[in-house]
């Protein structure tokens, strides 16, 4: 099994190298990035103050050379490929580079934002777990009753609404009409004035919208997988002999269906890892909050290539990570698994 | 620059280039074309070493304070002239004290004022803080002190003489003094700061600065120019060399750094991402200065970051903004209502002021079939109709724009009339080229092709305004297809004249209108011009030419004037829209002065540049008792029309 | 038609799962519906009787104002021609569709500024947007085009996806192990990234954007393709075609793709409910299909933008809501009637 681990990770190695060259081949050859921008700039400028251009024969505004600096500067002066390759091998020394925006380090900009992401990512993923696996019981348990109707049609209708919609209702019902919650962002402008008590309250208080957003949609997958695999279990073989030896229907399930149907969640897990950090940019965006996700859009709306690169690089990890993790779970919680 | 695209285009353009016009003094220059700039040693030669570079580009006969100790001798013959008549601005009613606050949408990337995002809407605040060597009067437009008391022209109307006041100080303490202009030339002129637009003007337009004494300097401009632009563009700001230290860290190293500035204000605190305090200084140097007096009121200036405008705007209503811009229609006709309003604790301003409007509207390019044939384009302009999007979407706020150069007082051309929507005269124009034929789907059509044009733009929520263009033009028979790219993307594509109709706005500015860069055939049909039109007519040029050679004003103005009528007849733009007023809504304690602002006031409630109005302490707890029991205050709506046009 | 015992019974168990079934009878009724929105919301009439003769101005080519007696050139305002028809009285009449507005145009109501809000008497059932287009309309024609352009992406992204999924299963060795790194880079790439890079250099018309999402969503799918033929390929009756000499399109064709598929139709309402997220979340970001296209993502910006207008936002988020949950609610309904496990319990 050790092996087969290995085997995982080195396999990742190519994956990401295909990810993030993607992805930075790309934006090389997106319009609008900082060096453009500057160009546009001293046009608009040069337009208004009425400034020939160099040698008044029109052309460009700044000349090749000023234009090469520039491109230095941002580090776009050599082949695709290898300022590539020369991007990766910081990146292995920990160093994502600097914002072509913030002109900051890129670490230290996406971990400013690791506490809002970290904080909504544990949440919902404590809340969606703590809600689907009992729900999900419960409705295995009282499977083809009233119950299990509408609380399947509950979720489904939860699952049908896509978050960044209901974010949106929730805002213009509780927020703008009602003015019962804040309008967004993560705490008050006020909040470092505030006592402990009152910081608490706050942080909740701004909380409570952008978490139902985030958790509307999570339920359904994650309660019905609990839900099918316990019955598939409660059918199985080992149950209805632990029953035939005499074995309360209740023990039954709680000894031992339910740590058997515990399995597929299992293997879920990983892949909530790597949504703790980057969240929902959609859902950001609307609450206004100073997350993983706000971050992406924005320096992707505003063409700060490095941080969306860093994003990547991490998200990309995390994803890839959580896939072996996912295996890893699976493993210990079920031994017959065995990976070759 | 933002190029953000929840400000309207032509706003968030506008602003950019305010914010360059005001750290240039709005330096309008128009050179003369045959006066060639002095070759600039750091551009054409790499190989300088940087820390030599400012030594480098100093003239050799002009020597600067850093190379040689003995100072160049003034002229004898100088006539010193001053301001001392104009009336004040400023209420001299108004109170010290107090806090404003304000809102920013985003958090400003950096406080440079030069290099990488330096052009964001905040610079624009900070630039406000560094003023030049002179001002200019927002009613008469006459040069007023700043930190030179006294100019002078010199007769190759291309350098002037300033003398600098002595009792200006930095906020820091230290004396500005004629190093500190010298410091501004090397500064600006490196390659440290990354920012090769400036480096460029500063060695092109502003050609060199002589110290005579340590108050006493003269800045020479690389062209000749009419007496007030010549002012303008000389008019730079110092920069304090005791606080940079320029090497090519300077970028990375000066981001967030305070740095000293000459006005009221300086920066208190900065809290990353949440807000940025400002403090007044409490015996700024300029305090009893006849134009500066009872300006910059207040005492604590924060500026929050709010991301949503209606966010910011349910803070302004709680009353932690002291003032909200309602330029846009539906803020002011429909949020900007309520009991807040009624009781009178919140008062709303219509301002009218008189300003370079900003050039919006369709630009046609020549180039590309069928726009080279003048009868599509005057058809086109009648099939336009901007008085609906007027009327309907901007809920009749906002006013046709009659020509591309509006607001530049005596130069503008007041007696064009824009061309009307009107499909009989389209139908006529378009006739008189052979688009007579009809498609089955109302599109005219000529040999097989259909009257189609892309409309190129990069604002989204101008679709508004477009899609009913786009319905209105179809009773014409012209097919308009909106064409939405991001702005930068949109905009790279004008400027590489790959449009058909460019529906954008280029920022007003200067003292004069600018034809050589639109209109010029030198820029036609090359990409990176301003010339997006690709218009080029011989006669044109000449008129251009003249114009731009000419220092009396008497003659520009009559010559522009025709320029602009000529322009019109080319039809290749239609021009668009202009708000020719500032609106806004404050809390009732925020007392404006009982003028309420000047010709040139783009905001009422601008606290760095304008700075005049103040904050009623006592009133604010008049104001905020009166809101707990509901007793209802004078309401108020004001509209001045003073400078209305 | 005669019907698999097997596909009988589970149609009947389909149609046993009441919440499901009827939401896919309300679902396949507006959708054809949706395609006659002409006839629903116009600007066009129905039927106009001028002089004794019928027009039907709805289908074909535009009908100038002259042609009915007025005094322009342009296509016939039809709302307008009602009202003069009814204060002449010479017995000539105009038939408006129920909603008198087709998405593009912009209603001006003398008066008053857009958006208006919902009238019965200006026949604004749902108000208009910021430019004075009728919400209505637009919903109706942002339906159509979100339906069809689910549709479509489904089709293309499990042509491709079953086409490579198969292929991978049944192939295995090599081929698998490239494509499984694909995928695998594929799936970790940000989508919604590369669409608003596309977005900017380029319109992304309805085309355009499909090939964008196609080209990264057919991943979904194949991963399942994969699993299932892996599954299968190794199953006796496989065996047993093989040794009988059947070529290898033969039986991915008729042998393993038949298998697949009756659990690939369970994917399919999820499919179409992220078709629909996908393209409105798009142009709700004003990366999706060109203006003045009529899409809900464009009404749910600008429900977002003018929250006081709660009409425009009120509208979309429920017919945004009532769809996207009958689509999940008949995937459920599917899901159920084409699982196979039927449940036996100890009570």
């Amino acid at each position: 099994m050790t092996t087969y681990f290995i085997r995982r990770l080195l396999l990742t190695i190519p994956t990401f190298i295909g990810i993030t060259l993607l992805v930075f081949v790309i934006t090389r050859f997106v319009p609008g990035g900082p060096v453009e921008r500057m160009v546009t700039q001293a046009q608009i400028a040069n337009a208004e103050m009425g400034i020939e251009q160099i040698d008044g024969v029109g052309g460009s505004t700044l000349s090749e050379e000023q234009l090469a600096q520039l491109n230095a500067y941002y580090g776009f002066d050599k082949p695709v490929i290898i300022s590539y390759f020369l991007w990766l091998k910081k990146v292995l020394t920990f160093d994502l580079g600097t914002s072509s925006r913030y002109n900051e380090p890129v670490w230290d900009i996406i971990v400013e934002r690791f506490p809002v992401s970290i904080f909504y990512g544990l949440l919902t993923l404590v809340i969606t777990y703590s809600v689907c696996i009992p729900l999900g019981i419960l409705k295995a348990i009282k499977h083809s009753t009233p119950i299990d109707h509408f609380s399947s049609a509950l979720v489904f209708l939860g699952y049908a609404i896509p978050n960044y919609v209901f974010g949106i209702i929730l805002i213009s019902l509780f927020a703008s009409h009602w003015d019962i919650f804040p309008l967004g962002g993560f705490v008050s402008y006020e909040f470092d004035d505030l006592t402990f008590f009152e910081k608490v309250v706050d942080l909740l208080r701004h909380a409570v919208l952008p978490l139902l957003s985030y958790l509307i949609g999570s339920f359904a997958v994650m309660t019905m997988m609990m839900k099918n695999s316990l019955m598939d279990n409660l059918a199985a073989d080992y149950v209805r002999t632990a029953m035939a030896k005499g074995l309360t229907f209740k023990d039954a399930i709680l000894k031992h269906a339910i740590r058997n149907s515990l399995i597929p969640l299992a293997t879920s897990f990983g892949h909530t890892i790597s949504f703790v950090l980057t969240g929902s940019f959609l859902v950001e965006t609307i609450f206004n909050i100073d997350g993983m996700g706000l971050l992406g859009y924005e320096s992707l709306v505003e063409r700060d290539y490095p941080v969306v690169l860093g994003i990547l690089v991490i998200s990309s990890g995390l994803f890839l990570l959580g896939n072996i993790l996912s295996d890893l779970c699976v493993a210990i919680v079920d031994p017959r698994v065995q990976f070759n | 620059m933002t190029m953000n695209t929840t400000t309207p285009l032509h706003h968030s353009l506008c602003f950019a280039i305010a914010i360059f016009l005001a750290s240039l003094l709005l330096g309008g220059c128009d050179d003369s074309g045959t006066a060639k700039p002095p070759a600039n040693a750091a551009t054409s030669s790499p190989a300088v070493q940087p820390d030599q570079s400012s030594a480098e580009v100093s003239q050799p006969s002009t020597p600067s304070a850093e190379t040689e100790p003995a100072l160049a001798k003034l002229p004898d013959n100088i006539e010193w002239t001053t301001n001392n008549d104009d009336k004040i601005f400023a209420d001299p009613e108004a109170k010290r004290g107090g806090s404003f606050s304000t809102y920013i949408p985003s958090f400003p990337l950096t406080l440079r004022l030069v290099g990488p995002d330096s052009n964001g809407s905040f610079a624009g605040l900070l630039r406000d803080l560094q003023m030049g060597l002179v001002d200019f009067h927002p009613n008469t437009l006459n040069p007023i002190p700043a930190l030179a008391t006294h100019w002078a022209i010199a007769p190759d109307q291309k350098t002037v003489y300033y003398q600098l006041d002595p009792e200006a100080t930095w906020s820091d303490g230290n004396k500005i003094t004629a190093d500190d202009y010298l410091f501004t030339l090397e500064f600006m002129r490196s390659k440290h700061i990354v920012a090769p637009w400036y480096n460029e003007y500063y060695s092109k337009q502003i050609t060199d600065v002589i110290k005579y004494d340590d108050y006493t300097i003269a800045v020479v401009s690389g062209h000749a120019k009419p007496r007030d632009e010549l002012i303008a563009a000389t008019a730079i700001s110092p920069k304090p060399r005791h606080f940079h230290q320029l090497d090519e860290n300077w970028v990375q190293n000066y981001n967030w750094k305070k740095e000293p500035t000459t006005s009221a204000y300086t920066i208190d605190k900065i809290k990353k991402g949440k807000f940025i305090t400002f403090k007044r200084l409490d015996n700024w140097w300029a305090e009893n200065k006849k134009f500066y007096k009872h300006r910059f009121n207040v005492d604590k200036v924060r500026i929050k970051v709010i991301r949503d405008q209606n966010i910011a705007w349910t803070h302004f209503l709680k009353g932690e903004l002291d003032s909200f811009p309602l330029v846009l229609p539906h803020y002011w006709h429909e949020k900007a209502k309520g009991e807040l309003f009624d009781k009178g604790y919140i008062h709303k301003v219509k301002f009218y002021n008189d300003l370079p409007q900003p050039a919006a509207g369709m630009w046609l390019n020549t180039a590309r079939k069928p726009l080279d044939d003048i009868n599509v384009r005057q058809g086109l302009a009648h099939a336009i109709n901007i008085n609906k999007v007027i009327d309907s979407v901007l809920r009749g706020d906002y006013e046709r724009l009659e020509t591309h150069h509006v607001g530049f007082n005596d130069y503008s051309n007041t007696k064009i009339d824009p061309r009307e929507f009107d499909v009989e005269r389209a139908d006529y124009y378009f006739n008189q080229s052979g688009w007579s034929n009809f498609g089955s789907d109302g599109i005219r059509t000529k040999g097989g092709q259909r009257l189609a044009f892309e409309v190129n733009y990069g604002a989204q929520h101008h679709t508004d305004r477009l899609v009913v263009i786009k319905e209105e033009a179809k009773k014409a028979g012209v097919e308009l297809n909106l064409k939405l790219l991001d702005s930068a993307a949109s905009f790279k594509q004008v400027l590489e004249k790959k449009h058909q109709i460019a529906w954008m706005a280029w920022s007003g500015g200067g003292l004069s209108p600018r034809y050589w860069e639109f209109y010029h055939s030198v820029n036609a049909n090359k990409p990176q011009t301003n010339n997006i039109t690709n218009y080029s007519d011989p006669e044109l040029d000449k008129l251009i030419e003249a114009y731009r050679k000419e220092l009396s004003k008497e003659k520009r103005v009559a010559q522009a004037h025709q320029l602009e009528q000529m322009i019109h007849d080319s039809a290749v733009m239609i021009p668009t829209t202009k708000v020719p007023y500032t609106r806004s809504a404050h809390w009732a304690w925020l007392k404006l002065p009982s003028f309420y602002g000047t010709k040139r006031t783009t905001s009422l409630t601008s606290v760095f540049g304008g700075g005049l109005f103040w904050m009623d302490t006592e009133y604010k707890d008049v104001v905020e008792k009166a809101k707990k029991e509901g007793n209802p205050l004078p309401s108020r709506t004001i509209v001045d029309d003073t400078w209305r046009r | 038609m005669h019907l698999h015992p097997l596909t009988a019974k589970k149609i009947q168990r389909f149609k046993s799962i009441k919440r499901g079934y009827w939401s896919g009878v309300i679902l396949v009724l507006l959708m054809v519906l949706s395609c006659m929105a002409e006839l629903i919301a116009n600007s066009r009439a129905l039927v106009v009787s001028y002089n004794n003769k019928l027009y039907f101005p709805t289908y074909g080519a535009f009908i100038p104002g002259n042609y009915f007696g007025l005094d322009y050139k342009y296509e016939t305002n039809y709302r307008q021609l009602k009202h003069i028809f009814q204060q002449e009285q010479s017995g000539n009449w105009v038939l408006m569709p129920p909603i008198p507005y087709n998405p593009y145009e912009s209603n001006t109501i003398a008066g008053q500024y857009p958006p208006h809000a919902p009238s019965w008497s200006q026949q604004h059932y749902l108000g208009t947007d910021a430019a004075g287009r009728d919400v209505a309309a637009r919903i109706i024609y942002g339906f159509r085009l979100s339906m069809a352009f689910s549709m479509l992406l489904l089709i293309f992204n499990y042509a491709i996806g079953t086409t490579i999924g198969c292929l991978m299963g049944y192939r295995g060795g090599a081929f698998d192990i490239i494509f499984q790194r694909i995928i695998e880079i594929w799936s970790s790439v940000p989508t919604l990234y590369v669409i608003m890079i596309v977005a900017s250099i380029m319109i992304p018309d309805f085309w355009v954007l499909i090939a964008i999402l196609v080209f990264f969503e057919w991943i979904g799918i194949t991963w399942y393709m994969r699993t299932s033929t892996y599954k299968e390929k190794s199953r006796t009756y496989t065996l047993a075609a093989k040794a009988l000499g059947a070529s290898d399109s033969r039986i991915i064709l008729h042998h393993l793709l038949p298998n697949s598929i009756s659990v690939l139709i369970t994917f399919i309402p999820f499919s179409i409910a992220s078709g629909i997220t996908t393209l409105t979340a798009l142009d709700y970001l004003g990366f999706g299909l060109p203006p003045p296209t009529p899409s809900w993502g464009e009404l749910l910006r600008q429900g977002i933008g003018n929250l006081s207008y709660h009409w425009i936002a009120g509208s979309v988020v429920t017919a945004m809501v009532c769809i996207l949950t009958m689509v999940t609610w008949v995937g459920e309904a599917v899901r159920e009637s084409f699982d196979p496990k039927k449940f036996t319990y100890y009570e």
